[in-house]
């Protein structure tokens, strides 16, 4: 292999500067959200259920109809899920089950987003 | 930018084919299961094609075969719904290459190309949080920072490959 130039070396050193300060950012950034316990779904902005996850006895599944989609959400004891969906690439079930803190589930083609509400940041 | 002895014809009938060989990568990776579930990560193999479009033919041709390939993509592959979305991701791509390919020489198109991917995903994470109005949508920003960065230096390289062997064709 050639000798790397200069230039190219300092390309590699920016990017991987860059991503060690988003990695740090993130760690950051998903500690503000705190451990809340209120699951806030929403459609666009617009808030459709607000559920005390710590209030959960009993699992029981919800379905909504977007206008985009129908998603079925999935409520349990301290956590919550989407389970079904019949968007085309079905990330938002494949991202889990969300308890505490966490990044929110968000299921784009249906503009839904499912956080848990912390203390500091808006959600 | 771009070679200007090809003929008009020569430029219209490669730009159908970038146009549709874009389409076509763009639909095969969404029938792909996505390797990370984070909305908003994936390959990006599309932008092999714009990239390469703005080598050889020139920024105007490369934007106009990224906007057929959105509005396209979003007509058979993904939903009406997300085309917000990925035509925002879209814009600050181009603009990003636009700028770049002026002051990195094509030797480094991954350089080009990651920053390109970072303003993609940064374009889209925008639209998401105006679309959706939560701000919250943020702590999503490094993930897809992170995820631009590996994606985009692939693709650049890529790229850059297919630049090389289609001059070598001399069409």
């Amino acid at each position: 292999m050639r000798m790397m130039d200069r230039r190219t070396k300092i390309w590699i050193l920016v990017l991987v500067v860059f991503c060690a300060l988003c990695a740090g950012a993130f760690l950051i950034l998903r500690g503000i959200g705190g451990d809340g316990t209120v699951a806030v779904i929403s459609v666009d902005g617009e808030e459709l259920d607000r559920i005390d996850l710590s209030r959960v006895k009993e699992s029981y599944d919800i379905e909504i109809d977007t206008g985009y989609g129908r998603n079925v959400v999935h409520v349990e004891p301290g956590a919550i899920s989407v389970t079904e969906a019949d968007c085309p690439d079905k990330i938002c079930v494949a991202m889990g089950r969300l308890q505490g803190s966490g990044i929110p589930i968000i299921c784009m083609p249906h503009h839904l987003i499912i956080a848990i509400e912390g203390d500091g940041i808006d959600g | 930018m771009g070679d200007r002895s090809l003929s008009k014809t020569r430029r219209l009938a490669l730009m159908a084919v970038l146009t549709a060989i874009a389409l076509g990568i763009f639909m095969l990776e969404a029938q792909l299961p996505s390797p990370v579930p984070i909305p908003g990560v994936k390959l990006g193999l599309a932008n092999i094609i714009t990239l390469t479009a703005m080598l050889i033919l020139g920024r105007r041709e490369a934007g106009v075969i990224l906007l057929l390939r959105i509005v396209m993509g979003a007509m058979f592959a993904g939903s009406p719904s997300t085309l917000i979305f990925s035509a925002m991701g879209g814009v600050f791509a181009y603009l990003c290459m636009c700028l770049l390919t002026r002051f990195i020489p094509e030797e480094r198109l991954w350089a080009t190309s990651a920053v390109s991917a970072v303003a993609h995903n940064a374009g889209q994470l925008l639209a998401s949080i105006l679309v959706l109005r939560t701000p919250g949508l943020l702590v999503y920003a490094p993930v897809l920072a992170v995820s631009g960065v590996i994606t985009g230096v692939f693709t650049g390289v890529a790229a850059k490959y297919l630049v090389r062997a289609l001059r070598r064709l001399r069409l």
